[in-house]
């Protein structure tokens, strides 16, 4: 199976603090892939990383095959890839619909995509005037994986979708990314290991800034110890 | 309608201190005359809407980009000055023409340096000298060039031959065309090539200079050249029909020519904006106190520069026809009349209204006004600014050169300064320090209205504006305070001190401002 993304022993400084110390894994086209991992591992800086918003010093990163760190991220998130980031970073100040908008990368992206979008989100049509300060965090949510899907992305990079949502609004996001899956390739920052592991082909764990342990979600649903140790949850 | 309520609720503090200035803004007005009331009024509107075209800018420019761009208000002086040399010498501005664009023209082949730079051995001692090798010489062409480039001007030393005669003679409607300056023995040709040779030297120094940029794709097809070849064909267009381009200048309807010299100063004024922005501002985002400094050095450098160029005295720069008469039928019984007359001044009551002042400034302020926040509300620009001063991180992860939008940003701003500028140059007359007090006036403004609030920015110059003007009508006519009997007239002093007294108070009630939000 061909790798849609490609890291290679990434290291990545935030001031003078090293960050990631060595993460290198791949991400296979088509797939869900979840990064795990303790708070403060590094699981967010990567997808940082990925996107060119905290660009690695040392290493490698390859989308496609094409080598990006060094791109800027604009540049990078035209190349295909949509980012979803952690707190949603939903503009408070426009509409539903300008929010959707703003992501369009050639005119008419969210024409083509609006019934696409409004058949995995119906909540969204019915907000669609509403500014995105007015919107709940279950609709943020989804309103921020909405906003990566209006361009077409190949990769879609998303932080912690479920955070501080209700077990009834996570059920219906599980099943809205596992829709997306069918069309691009996911990689899954999750803190909930059980919708983790409900959602993901494989996974990736970080520890203290390096990628200490990779594979199938399956084979890790079974290795209690590997849990125990790095997710610290059974 | 049950969200009215809520909205209430939630600006109880705003609206309890709206009604209070308003309360006390009619408390203020009903111890005046009518006449004197809707002349304060208007004035106060106008002053207004010069701080709001400061400030404005300044806001956006903040919301966006982080940047205090202090240097705001020489921008706004600059503007004025070049209007003033656009209205006054057109000549001048005809001959600076063909200069301007063969310099300019090596900056459109951006995306050529940047192919050229990444050639270039990306370390090791020869990368970072030979930006300045680029640079330097480039820069002394330039020079070289200019100095004997014919360039008619006045003069700092003669009198005859000042600023401020030339603006008398324009304001008498003599306009003489001064001999044009020719080339002594230099050769026209030597002096093109050597522009444009300087101008692609400094561009692509700089293209070397910006390493982080170095890297971004660059696209190189016949398209690239079309705008180089443009503006060296314009250039040279111009420089053919020198001579006839100034004297229809010259001859032109001053209604015209106001025009003409508005928009070369908001040109100006962005093309100013955009260089700074892209080559001083840019490499400083993230050390904000080097880029306060920086501003702030800019603006005494920029008053130093305007000060070799036009001299210290202060000189008006005459209105436009359609608002300078005062023969027959002047001043004019209404607005209509006053147009059709083109008559400097209205009678109100008794009282007179500058057209000028009192009712075109304000005017123009309002259009800009609307004109702004049609593009904040109603373009993909307006969207991505508005976006951006949320979250520029975002922003940019949608795939959007965040980059080249602050650019325009700040270019917009500082537009919208040199626009303030020229506008109030027949009104209050040039001088090297004339925006001083409208950037002081506009930081008020912002901090009354809320910083990054572009309806607070608009706001915040009302009030600034009418309070300044109404404490100025008091200090002729008096205030009489209630049960006591005594009449107080406040002084000159009190007048920038009242706008002070206005933005501590506010900010003392909302911490935030009127409509900003809160951190």
């Amino acid at each position: 199976m061909t790798q849609i993304l490609e890291l290679h022993d990434i290291h990545t400084f935030i001031g003078q603090y090293h960050i990631l110390q060595g993460v290198s894994f791949t991400v296979p086209v088509g797939s869900i892939t979840a990064l795990l991992g303790r708070n403060g591992a590094g699981k967010t800086t990567t997808l940082k990383t990925i996107m060119g918003l905290t660009p690695p010093r040392i290493g490698d990163i390859r989308f496609e095959g094409r080598r990006i760190n060094g791109m800027r991220p604009f540049e990078i998130a035209s190349l295909g890839i949509g980012f979803v980031p952690e707190h949603r970073a939903i503009f408070r100040d426009l509409t539903v619909e300008e929010n959707l908008k703003i992501a369009e990368r050639k005119k008419g992206d969210y024409v083509r995509k609006q019934e696409m979008i409004f058949s995995l989100f119906p909540d969204l049509k019915r907000l669609i005037n509403l500014r995105g300060a007015n919107l709940s965090g279950g609709q943020q949510q989804m309103l921020a994986i909405a906003r990566a899907l209006v361009a077409d992305n190949r990769l879609l990079l998303i932080d912690e979708p479920s955070e501080g949502l209700a077990p009834v609004v996570i059920e219906g996001l599980i099943g809205a990314i596992r829709h997306l899956a069918a069309d691009s390739t996911v990689v899954l920052v999750e803190q909930n290991f059980l919708v983790a592991s409900q959602l993901a082909e494989y996974y990736v764990i970080i520890e203290e800034g390096r990628s200490v342990q990779s594979g199938r979600m399956q084979e890790l649903v079974n290795d209690k110890a590997a849990i125990h140790r790095y997710l610290g949850a059974a | 309608m049950e969200q009215i309520p809520a909205i209430m609720r939630k600006n109880l503090v705003l609206i309890i201190t709206l009604a209070v200035m308003l309360v006390l803004f009619v408390a203020a007005a009903s111890g005046m005359s009518w006449q004197d009331f809707v002349i304060t009024l208007l004035r106060g509107l106008a002053v207004g809407a010069l701080t709001f075209l400061v400030a404005s800018g300044f806001s956006l420019i903040f919301g966006l980009l982080d940047v205090l761009n202090l240097a705001h208000g020489t921008l706004f002086m600059v503007g004025a000055y070049i209007g003033w040399t656009v209205y006054v010498r057109p000549d001048t501005f005809v001959d600076i023409l063909t200069p301007l664009a063969l310099i300019i023209s090596g900056f459109t082949l951006g995306d050529v340096w940047r192919l050229l730079a990444q050639r270039v051995p990306q370390s090791g001692l020869w990368r970072r000298v030979l930006p300045w090798v680029a640079i330097v010489p480039g820069v002394l062409i330039g020079f070289g060039v200019m100095r004997g480039y014919p360039v008619a001007s006045w003069s700092l030393e003669n009198y005859a031959e000042s600023p401020v005669t030339f603006s008398f003679l324009a304001s008498q409607g003599q306009r003489v065309i001064p001999a044009p300056a020719t080339f002594g023995d230099g050769s026209p040709l030597i002096a093109f090539g050597g522009l444009i040779l300087a101008s692609m030297l400094i561009a692509f120094g700089l293209t070397l200079l910006r390493q982080s940029d170095i890297h971004t794709a660059a696209h190189v097809s016949w398209r690239h050249v079309v705008p180089f070849a443009g503006l060296i064909a314009g250039g040279l267009v111009v420089f053919t029909v020198n001579e006839p381009l100034t004297a229809w200048l010259f001859a032109l309807d001053t209604n015209w020519l106001f025009l003409i010299a508005v928009l070369a100063a908001v040109l100006s004024g962005m093309g100013l904006g955009a260089l700074m922005e892209s080559t001083l501002i840019r490499p400083l985002y993230v050390r904000p106190i080097y880029q306060l400094m920086l501003t702030l050095g800019l603006s005494a450098i920029g008053i130093e520069i305007v000060r070799a160029i036009w001299g210290r005295p202060e000189f008006t720069m005459p209105k436009p026809a359609l608002f300078a008469g005062s023969g027959e039928g002047c001043p004019a019984e209404s607005l209509w009349l006053a147009l059709q007359n083109s008559c400097s001044t209205m009678l109100f009551q008794g009282g007179r209204i500058r057209i000028y002042n009192e009712i075109f400034i304000p005017l123009v302020g309002l259009i800009v006004l609307i004109a702004v926040w049609l593009l904040l509300r109603r373009t993909r620009l307006g969207m991505i600014i508005r976006a951006g001063v949320q979250d520029r991180e975002m922003v940019e992860a949608l795939g959007i050169n965040v980059r080249r939008v602050f650019t325009m940003v700040f270019a917009l701003g500082v537009g919208l300064a040199a626009l303030g500028g020229v506008l109030a140059a027949p009104s209050i007359g040039l001088s090297n320090t004339m925006g001083e007090s409208f950037l002081l006036n506009a930081l008020i403004a912002l901090a009354i209205g809320g910083l990054t609030s572009y309806p607070g920015a608009a706001i915040g110059s009302l009030l600034v504006g009418m309070l300044q003007q109404f404490i100025i009508k008091y200090g002729q006519i008096g205030i009489a305070i209630p049960l006591t009997g005594i009449v107080f007239k406040p002084s000159p002093p009190l007048v920038p001190a009242s706008t002070i007294l206005l933005m501590v108070i506010i900010l003392l009630i909302l911490p935030n401002g009127l409509l900003g939000r809160k951190e």
